[in-house]
Parts: structure tokens; C-alpha cells; sequence
């Protein structure tokens, strides 16, 4: 499999703050992609990066292009649903279409007007009038209507209630997903896309941490509900993260053969939200 | 470049109309309406004796011009529009890099297959050939008001001014002619405009302190380090209307190539040049 994006120890400062720290990353074509992080560990960096909005330092290639040389160009085979209400405020919903179509080859009116009229957005309202979830809806319409190769979301459901981030994600898989187009999503709400994703990214403090397929994920890491009288045992194993549950200590292993772990009690695949955790404290502490 | 990249120029300056309407549409709408009626109240408020002198002198003024020799009269007319769209493209080339870097709607627009010196040569053209445009609409409707009450308070004093389509075409003629020169003006003042741009692009906040803030410093370093205003008699050098006002057709030569004219073009095309940079590095 190709993939889409390709970055080799991008690098970008702030004055002292480095915001990338050598960040190298592959994500697939045709994936979903997580790119998992607490606040500033550099998502939205990362993400503007690969769209050349964010000069870096590094090798960087983006769906065959360097985003620092031709960004316009990139955006033809690109587009982007930023963390903020991104859209202008004092324009009218027909005028963002009329925009879009104008600017953009691969626009699909018809498209979009389908996809607005299942929802409840009055095409004559000014953005400004329209609530956060109605904005995200609008802007998630338009994305979809332009046949491109990859959607990058930068916490794309931030401030909606539970209902429109859960019709975000539904239109989502069902409109755009289709095996060959890939969507990188960055967000908090690690559970509410878990069970979209087949490739996971941790960032922490401008490096990546983690960069595997959620199959990888199954094979690499284990988690071991260990009784009492086999911590010693788990202890010696390494474990890259231990948590008390019900009562039981709770163990996750990193490239530890599961038949060594199958001793210990009874195995999972740790969810990406305890990953998570684990990894941050792990890289945090290691 | 291919047809629809062509066509995107379409959208982005209807973008730009549909932003700043408040200062391109909406400024001459409502000063055409106080103009005019400030006239009217003035010729109420005179002695019908003096009123009578007045359009003598006027039938007198027009007595024989043609529609092109009578222009520049009307152009007179126009001044107040002038001074207004001035100051309009001043605000707008301040504003214009900086707002939508303000409300984040940078990142919309970014994320489109725009480049960023389209974007910002659409600003220019808009400027220099849009908002004069629609200023000239909104002037033609004041003139052609402004030609009937001329005629209705002649025939009123028995007096005839001048022919009604005399007057008319002299209207149109001054027009173009107002037209021309904001396109002409806009390429003599384009170090200004590139500078106004260049801030508009960088400054975090207050572009109109940046822009103002750093010539001014340039000018003392200038006038500290070496003793010489060059930066400051330049600029006054281009301050002159008259270099840039088409009184009649022949001038519109003259006016764009000379040697002036070139050297501020390409100083207007370095500054935006790095406007464009500016709006590329600058996130």
C-alpha cells in the first residue's frame, strides 16, 4: 500500500518552543488515520504542515506533493475542517456554495445541495446565525462534495453536543469513506472514533510516539488482567503501563509475545483510549 | 493557465465585493443621496435673485463646449466620490490581509485551490478596477439626477443651461475619463498599495500602526543615518494628484509610460511581492 503522506524529521519552532521535534510519519492511502495527542503536543501543527499552511523544516510529501511549493495544487486533491468555525461568518450559505463552486474544479453543487437538504440548514442564513454544530454540518457538506483524496479533520466535532458529532461521524463513513480516499482526524474524544480507525498516531511534545495500523496495534501490545499472586511475575515482564481495576492490576505490555503474557491471566487489546494513557505516561516517563 | 483558473478570479472578486460591499457599494450609495440633497437645500436656502446669477453663470460656462470640453467640469463633481473611494481603499488594502487572519477564516479560504499571489492580485484588481467601477455606477445615477434638476431649475428661470444630452454625454464622458484615472492611480500609487498590502499581511493586530508606525521610522533612520529625506521627498513626489487625474483622453499615454511610472511599478511589485510572502509564511 502507498502512502499518502510521507514525513522525515519535520521540524518547526516557535521562538523556544519546539512545536515539531523531528516528527517522521507514513500514514497509508485508503486509511482512516487517528492522530492522537494531549494539548500542544503539535496535532494542529502537524496537520496544517501537511496542508502547507505551517512552514516546516523536513522532508514532508502530501498525495505526491511538496505543501510548501504548491499548496493551491495540493488543495485540488486536498481538503481541510479546522478545530474553530473556520467558515466567514458574514457570508450566506448559497454564497459559500457559489464560492466553493467557483474556486474549485472538483466541487460537486448537486452534491452538496443533496447533503444540505437532509439537514436543517436554511441556504439564506448568514454563517454567523447558523449554531457550531450547523457550521461543522455546512463546512463537512461542502468537503464532501469535492471528489479529493484526503479529508483532514483538526477536531472537527469540538464544542457540538453528542448528536451532531455522532451524525458527523455517521456521514462521514457513509459519504466519504470508500477504501481508496484517506482521512487523517485529530481529536480528544479518542472513543467516540476508536472504532472508525485503522491506523493510530500518538503524538506527544512535537515527536510521535506511536505510528501503526490498528492491526499492528493488536499484534503489538497486550493487556493482562494479572490476579495477586502474579504481580511479581508481570512486574519482571516490563510492563509499559499498570492500573488498578476492580480490585486487579491491570497491565499493558509492549511487543511481549502473548504467549509469555498467557500465564499471567486473561489477555485483551488494550482500547486506544488506555494506549493512549499508557503511552503518554510512558513517553512521559521514559 | 487554463480556463477555470481563469474563471476563479470571477469568484474570488465577487468575494471580495460580497466582504466589503460596506465600502464599495454602500459608501457611494448613501453619500450620492446626501450630496444631492445638500444641493438642493442649498438652492432652497438662496435668494431666487442669486440662484438666477448662478445658472446664468452656468449657461454661461457650458455656452458652446462640447460634451468632452464640459467633462471636466462634471469631474468636479465627482470629487467628493473620489475622496471617499480614497479612503475606502485605504481601509480596504489595510484591512483586507489581516481580517480573515483575525476571524480564522484564513484557514477556509487557505483550504482552497487558491494561490496566495491570486488571492492577493484579485485584491488589487479590486481596488483599482471593481470599487472604481461601482463608485462610477453610483456616480452615473447622481450625474443624471443631478443633469434634470439642473435642466427643471433652468427652464424654472427661463434660462436654457445647456442641451439636456449635452449635458448628459458630457456626464458619461466625465466618467470614463474618473475611470481611467482611478486605474492610472492605482498603478502610480502601487508602492502604496504594495505597502498597505505588506502590513495588511503582517501584523498581528493594528496593520494601519505597523504600516504608518515602521515608514515613519524608516524616514528618521534615513534622515539620522545620512542626513537625506530621499524616502520622504519621494513619496511627496507621488503625492500630486495631478499625475495621476486624466483631464482628457490624449493624457492616458503620457501618464502610464514614463519613467516614473515604471519605477513605481516594479518598487509596488516588490512590496507585493512580499505581501504575497508574507501571507504564505506568516501562520
Amino acid at each position: 500500500m502507498t502512502n499518502i503522506v510521507h514525513a522525515r524529521s519535520l521540524q518547526k519552532s516557535y521562538g523556544q518552543f519546539k512545536a515539531l521535534d523531528g516528527v517522521d510519519l507514513d500514514i497509508p492511502a485508503g486509511s482512516i488515520c487517528g492522530l492522537i495527542g494531549p494539548n500542544g503536543a503539535g496535532k494542529t501543527t502537524t496537520l496544517k504542515a501537511l496542508i502547507g499552511l505551517c512552514d516546516v523544516e523536513g522532508e514532508l510529501t502530501v498525495a505526491g506533493r511538496d505543501p510548501r511549493v504548491a499548496r493551491h495544487k495540493l488543495m485540488e486533491e486536498v481538503c481541510f475542517i479546522a478545530d474553530v468555525g473556520i467558515l466567514p461568518k458574514w457570508l450566506r450559505v448559497s454564497q459559500v456554495l457559489d464560492y466553493v463552486e467557483g474556486v474549485h474544479r472538483k466541487f460537486d453543487r448537486a452534491k452538496a445541495i443533496q447533503l444540505l437538504s437532509t439537514t436543517e440548514i436554511p441556504s439564506n442564513k448568514r454563517i454567523k446565525e447558523l449554531s457550531k454544530g450547523m457550521v461543522t454540518q455546512l463546512h463537512l457538506a461542502l468537503v464532501m462534495s469535492i471528489e479529493v483524496q484526503l479529508l483532514v479533520l483538526d477536531e472537527p466535532t469540538l464544542g457540538m453536543d453528542i448528536i451532531y458529532r455522532k451524525e458527523f461521524y455517521d456521514r462521514l463513513l457513509n459519504d466519504f469513506v470508500d477504501g481508496n480516499r484517506t482521512i487523517i482526524i485529530s481529536t480528544h474524544q479518542v472513543e467516540e472514533i476508536e472504532t472508525l480507525l485503522s491506523h493510530l498516531v500518538f503524538i506527544k511534545r512535537g515527536a510521535i510516539v506511536l505510528d501503526a495500523s490498528m492491526a499492528e496495534l493488536a499484534e503489538i501490545y497486550t493487556e493482562v488482567l494479572v490476579t495477586p499472586d502474579k504481580r511479581a511475575q508481570a512486574d519482571a515482564l516490563g510492563p509499559i503501563h499498570v492500573r488498578e481495576l476492580l480490585g486487579k492490576k491491570s497491565y499493558t505490555y509492549e511487543a511481549v509475545p502473548k504467549a509469555e503474557l498467557k500465564v499471567l491471566g486473561e489477555l485483551h487489546t488494550p482500547t486506544v483510549a488506555d494506549l493512549f494513557v499508557a503511552k503518554m505516561k510512558d513517553a512521559k516517563h521514559g | 493557465m487554463d480556463k477555470f483558473s481563469l474563471l476563479q478570479y470571477r469568484a474570488l472578486i465577487r468575494r471580495e465585493i460580497l466582504e466589503h460591499r460596506n465600502l464599495f457599494i454602500l459608501a457611494p450609495t448613501f453619500l450620492a443621496p446626501i450630496l444631492f440633497m445638500a444641493m438642493v437645500w442649498i438652492a432652497n436656502q438662496l435668494d431666487p435673485d442669486d440662484l438666477g446669477s448662478m445658472i446664468s453663470y452656468l449657461a454661461m460656462l457650458f455656452n458652446g463646449l462640447s460634451p468632452v470640453e464640459m467633462a471636466p467640469i462634471f469631474m468636479l463633481g465627482g470629487i467628493p466620490f473620489i475622496i471617499v473611494l480614497f479612503s475606502c481603499a485605504i481601509v480596504y488594502l489595510l484591512v483586507t490581509l489581516y481580517q480573515d487572519r483575525k476571524d480564522s477564516s484564513v484557514l477556509f479560504w487557505q483550504s482552497m485551490p487558491v494561490s496566495n499571489l491570486k488571492t492577493v492580485l484579485t485584491k488589487i484588481v479590486t481596488v483599482g478596477a471593481i470599487a472604481p467601477f461601482f463608485y462610477m455606477a453610483v456616480l452615473f445615477g447622481f450625474y443624471l439626477v443631478t443633469v434634470i434638476w439642473l435642466s427643471i431649475l433652468g427652464v424654472s428661470h427661463d434660462i436654457e443651461i445647456a442641451g439636456i444630452g449635452y449635458m448628459f454625454m458630457a456626464a458619461v464622458v466625465s466618467l470614463l475619463l474618473l475611470y481611467i484615472s482611478a486605474i492610472v492611480a492605482t498603478l502610480w500609487l502601487l508602492p502604496s498599495v504594495g505597502w498597505l498590502l505588506l502590513f495588511s499581511a503582517f501584523a498581528r493586530r493594528t496593520p494601519l500602526m505597523w504600516a504608518a508606525g515602521v515608514f515613519i521610522m524608516i524616514g528618521f533612520l534615513e534622515d539620522f543615518l545620512f542626513g537625506t529625506q530621499f524616502l520622504a521627498n519621494w513619496v511627496e513626489s507621488r503625492a500630486n494628484p495631478n499625475q495621476y487625474l486624466i483631464m482628457s483622453f490624449g493624457d492616458v499615454f503620457d501618464r502610464i509610460f514614463n519613467y516614473d511610472m515604471l519605477f513605481g511599478i516594479v518598487v509596488g511589485a516588490i512590496l507585493i511581492a512580499g505581501a504575497v510572502l508574507m501571507r504564505r509564511f506568516i501562520d
